[in-house]
Formats: C-alpha cells, sequence, structure tokens
C-alpha cells in the first residue's frame, strides 16, 4: 500500500496532471463514511503527503534525480546546511563508493570518476 | 513538529520493552514453579504483567502513527516488512509440528501397530466438524477481504458489518473445536497420535483466538474513524495474519484430519 501511494505520487508529480479528485471525493467522510487521508491525515505522514502532491521529496524517500553529472548539468544534490556527504558509485555495479564532503559553493568533482556535483541549500519547511 | 531531515521515526523511550522482558521472566521462571510447587501466583503475575504490556504498547503505537502522524510511507514499509517476517517465523513453528506428526506418521513404529492411525485411536471423521471448519475459515476469509475492499472504497457501514461478521465465524470455529475437544474420543496423552493432534491443532486454535483479537481490536478503531480509504495498515496486517491461520487450518486439515484418518 505504501509503495502503491509512492509510486501514485511519484507518477503524479512526474506527469504533473491535474487531474479532478473526483475518485477522492466519492470517498470522504461525506460520502461513504471513511476519511481519506487528504481530511485526515497529520503530523509528519501530512508533510509529505502535501509535498509528494507539489512532486517534492524533502526528505529524500526517492532516489534521487538523474542529471548527466557534467559541468553544465552537474548533480544537484540538496542540503539543509552548506556540506553534505556524496557517495559515488562511479559505475554501475561498482562495488567501492567513493565517499566525499560536498561545499557550498562552486561544483566539486568526484575524486574518482570526475563527475560534477553542486551543493542546493534550501531550509527545513518547519 | 518534527525538526528532522529524514521520514523515519526515532521513537520516544518508553518502558514497555522493559515491562515485556520482566513478564517473560515471571512467566517462565512461574511455569517453573507451578510445576514444582503447584503455585500459579508468579505465573499469573508475569502473564498480567504481559497483557498490561501489550495494551499499552500498541495503544502508544496506535497513538503515535494515528494521532501524531509517524507513520509515513517508509515507516509503514517497516512495518509492513516487520508484520511479513513475524508471520514467516509463526510458518516455521508451524513447520516444526508438521515434521513431528510426518514423522510419526510415514513410519508408524511396531509400539503403534505399524499402522496410522495407531491401533485403538477412532479418529474424527473428517467430512463432519472438522469440513464445517474448513467451511467456516474459508468463509472468514472472504468477509476480511470484502472487509479490506469496503475500507479502500471508503463504505464505513460494510466494513463495519464485514469485520463483525468475520469476528464472528472465527468465535463459531472457537466454539464447534472447543466442542469436538471435548467430545473426542482420544486425548493429548494417547501415544504420539493424541501428542501430535492436540498440540498442532491446540496452538492453531490459540492463532485463531488471537486473530480474532486482533480483528475486534480494528473494529473498534475502524468504528472510531482511526483508518482512512488509503491508509489503514492495522487492518492490512491483521487480513495477513488471519489469512495465514487459514491457510495453517487447510494444511491440518489435509495432513491430520483427513490424511491420517
Amino acid at each position: 500500500m505504501a509503495a502503491r501511494l509512492l509510486l501514485r505520487s511519484g507518477l503524479r508529480a512526474v506527469t504533473t496532471c491535474q487531474a479532478v479528485r473526483a475518485p477522492a471525493l466519492s470517498r470522504s467522510m461525506a460520502a461513504g463514511g471513511i476519511p481519506t487521508d487528504e481530511e485526515q491525515a497529520t503530523g509528519l505522514e501530512k508533510v509529505i503527503m502535501n509535498a509528494m502532491k507539489e512532486g517534492k521529496d524533502p526528505f529524500n524517500m526517492m532516489k534521487p534525480k538523474s542529471y548527466a553529472g557534467s559541468k553544465n548539468d552537474p548533480h544537484l544534490v540538496p542540503s539543509i546546511t552548506n556540506k553534505r556527504v556524496v557517495g559515488c558509485i562511479c559505475e554501475e555495479d561498482n562495488t567501492s563508493i567513493v565517499w566525499f564532503w560536498l561545499h557550498e559553493g562552486e561544483s566539486q568533482r568526484c575524486p574518482s570518476c570526475g563527475a560534477h556535483y553542486k551543493l542546493v541549500p534550501h531550509n527545513l519547511s518547519h | 513538529m518534527a525538526h528532522q531531515a529524514h521520514a523515519y521515526h526515532m521513537v520516544d523511550p518508553s518502558p514497555w520493552p522493559l515491562t515485556g522482558a520482566v513478564a517473560a521472566l515471571l512467566m517462565t521462571s512461574g511455569l517453573a514453579i507451578w510445576m514444582h510447587f503447584h503455585t500459579m501466583t508468579l505465573m499469573s503475575l508475569g502473564l498480567l504483567l504481559l497483557l498490561l504490556t501489550m495494551y499499552q504498547w500498541w495503544r502508544d503505537i496506535i497513538r503515535e502513527g494515528t494521532f501524531q502522524g509517524h507513520h509515513t510511507p517508509p515507516v509503514q514499509k517497516g512495518l509492513r516488512y516487520g508484520m511479513i517476517l513475524f508471520i514467516t517465523s509463526e510458518v516455521f513453528f508451524f513447520l516444526g509440528f508438521f515434521w513431528a506428526f510426518y514423522h510419526s506418521s510415514l513410519a508408524p513404529t511396531p509400539e503403534l501397530g505399524g499402522c496410522w492411525p495407531p491401533t485403538g485411536i477412532t479418529t474424527l471423521n473428517p467430512f463432519e466438524v472438522p469440513l464445517l471448519n474448513t467451511a467456516v475459515l474459508l468463509a472468514s476469509g472472504v468477509t476480511v477481504t470484502w472487509a479490506h475492499h469496503s475500507i479502500m472504497e471508503g463504505q464505513r457501514k460494510q466494513a463495519i458489518q464485514s469485520l463483525t461478521l468475520t469476528i464472528l465465524l472465527g468465535f463459531y470455529f472457537t466454539a464447534l473445536q472447543a466442542m469436538e475437544y471435548y467430545e473426542a474420543p482420544f486425548t493429548i496423552a494417547d501415544g504420539v497420535y493424541g501428542s501430535t493432534f492436540f498440540v498442532a491443532t491446540g496452538f492453531h486454535g490459540l492463532h485463531v483466538i488471537i486473530g480474532s483479537t486482533f480483528l475486534a481490536v480494528c473494529l473498534l478503531r475502524q468504528a472510531q474513524y482511526h483508518f482512512t480509504s488509503d491508509h489503514h495498515f492495522g487492518f492490512e496486517a491483521a487480513a495477513w495474519y488471519w489469512h495465514f491461520v487459514d491457510v495453517v487450518w487447510l494444511f491440518l486439515y489435509i495432513s491430520i484430519y483427513w490424511w491420517g484418518s
């Protein structure tokens, strides 16, 4: 169920469809008497639900987006402070991960494969 | 609110693991004391502490998930893995008793008369109450699925009705089985037949009672609007457990009641 939820929300985010919430309406408290997550979710679950509706993933639950890793299209790494550890799997199926600190400012390159990484700082919404 | 940058749940400190461990200690030592000194005090104390622990621990989980919103998608995924692993461990538990049954019944020793059922044992007719029990549990599997679909489709009344029906069928099974136990022409002390029969079906019956209790808790929660049409993992866990109980019965019925008769 959670997987379906993730997939469904992810799909929605990707296609950015503004579909009518008709199915939800027919399942609400008013309709059948069982609340929807829309009506009743609370706390962190609600924060995540709302973020996913906008296509955002503030808690890094999904796989990171794919970038070319070149100078013009560096891997964008979100961070809530001014540095974050990055683990680069240079080639697919590599068993050793190259770890390094990525600092705010100019993009850095992986010491092994040279892929470009750029830190994107942002604040927690709460 | 949460000042964390991840979607997981870092649980607040809780006394229930400790009280649960103490309960386990008191129950086990209490069992030994009961066997040697004929007093049930220690064991009863342990049982009481166990019941209190279960009530308070699971109440806290409901508070954390339903009322505080800590059960985010990754947390729910973890709970799913947990329930599946637990049920798998229970499968292995029952596998042991099936092993014992087949060990003794596939090559019956001379002491039993070299045959199965052993000489002197009048088995239960598999086409009487045991067959009814099979129908009852299969029907309860249908009603619990009906309840799940009702929840997903937002139909409160149907959800409550089908869940209630499932629990009633569970009680019916338990009552029928209790009557069978009372009326059976053999006891647990009747050789390896009695041992394998009553230990395997007895543990199954205990699991039916546990499953019915879990479903009853879900009924209370559904009545109090805890479940949403998308997020109702407590109910799903209870339904998985109930299907597991049903499948174990089917194996028991085929192996012990039918083949073994």
